[in-house]
């Protein structure tokens, strides 16, 4: 038997749009309370939790579709605002299991929205506390790491016997030649580089790994021309290994052609999606 | 080092995040566009200021990364080229 702890306005004031027949729902958050985060919302919409037993979904009442738009700014804002009521929902319970932007609960022949949410957190009751438990008091942080192109290829190109064969070709031979054998260079660099790359991150991801609670791979994407992303993570760190990893990314930072970049703490949002 | 707090982020830290992650609601619960993920390419589109979603889809990333190799290729055969002539070598 959990209790229910009522905190904000009471719940005949907490729905002024009853009409509204979708329900946006921000997280799942770690108390089973009934009350009002006020209007933080998408639209200055007032978010509001659902509860069933010990967790509650974060949601505010919306018409039921999806929030789309051509106006970039109006766009920005309410990724922004998905975000800072996600945060704030985890500034108040503690533990919160964020959505994506733009997920919304409908009435269906089961029954109204609210009905709705509350059978789906009565269904994933279990999966849900169990993904609790796994992000329980600690945050995620994005960690990528760059290296520097022009260092990596001085760093290859001089410890390869067959670039200095080809180069010396290239530089004897006709135009057409010494063309080819350019091209030869460079894909040989560019297999290099790539091997490097790898070797590389792989030693990176076991330094990284060691002071995070779990850590996924993500795609490493295109960086600006003269750098290569060779490492995309997002780490789960508890507050107790926050500095060590800082400490680590640190010395990464001073190593030769590498760049760090580290952002954080986001609510978990890469470490909830199965359980 | 110090991380930088999600409000001192970029636009796409908090997309990557906002858009692609999260807990999945089944789709028999949820508005749904036929199952294409227009609400992800609409928005990467509307923050990236292009008009047509299409023209998006297709062209924007093959663009970049051709942009992105191409730029790569020529630093490198840059580099190539001021490179020292290497010492005698015993082939």
């Amino acid at each position: 038997m959990h209790d229910v702890v009522q905190i904000g306005p009471s719940s005949s004031q907490r729905r002024p749009l009853t009409g509204l027949a979708g329900r946006y729902v921000y997280c799942v958050a770690d108390a089973g309370v009934q009350a009002s985060l006020g209007n933080v919302g998408l639209e200055h919409s007032e978010v509001y939790t659902i509860p069933w037993q010990d967790i509650c979904a974060v949601v505010h009442n919306c018409p039921p579709q999806p929030y789309l738009s051509g106006d970039r700014d109006a766009v920005q804002a309410w990724v922004m605002t998905h975000q800072r009521t996600v945060e704030a929902a985890w500034a108040t319970w503690g533990t919160v299991l964020p959505l994506a932007f733009d997920t919304i609960i409908v009435a269906a022949a089961g029954g109204g929205a609210d009905q709705q949410v509350a059978d789906w957190l009565s269904r994933e009751y279990g999966s849900l506390k169990a993904r609790i438990q796994r992000v329980k008091g600690a945050a995620e942080y994005g960690v990528q790491v760059f290296w520097d192109t022009a260092s990596a290829a001085r760093e290859v190109t001089l410890s390869s016997l067959d670039a200095g064969k080809l180069r010396a070709q290239a530089s004897s031979a006709s135009p057409g030649m010494a063309y080819m054998y350019r091209l030869q260079l460079e894909h040989l660099l560019r297999n290099a580089m790539e091997a490097k790359g790898a070797e590389l991150s792989r030693g990176l991801y076991d330094r990284i790994r060691a002071h995070a609670a779990e850590v996924r791979v993500e795609k490493a994407k295109q960086a600006e021309p003269g750098l290569r992303m060779v490492l995309s993570l997002s780490c789960l760190v508890h507050p107790d290994r926050y500095a060590q990893l800082g400490q680590e990314l640190d010395k990464i930072g001073r190593e030769q052609g590498l760049r760090v970049r580290f952002t954080g703490p986001w609510p978990p949002y890469s470490f909830v999606r199965d359980c | 080092m110090e991380a930088v707090p999600s409000c001192q982020a970029t636009v796409v830290d908090l997309l990557d995040r906002v858009l692609d992650k999260g807990i999945v609601v089944h789709a028999d619960l949820i508005i749904s566009m036929g199952g294409i993920p227009l609400i992800g390419v609409n928005l990467r589109a509307a923050l990236a200021g292009m008009e047509t979603m299409l023209e998006y889809g297709m062209m924007r990333d093959w663009d970049q990364a051709v942009r992105i190799q191409e730029s790569q290729r020529r630093s490198e055969a840059a580099l190539a080229d001021s490179l020292p002539a290497p010492e005698a070598v015993n082939i």
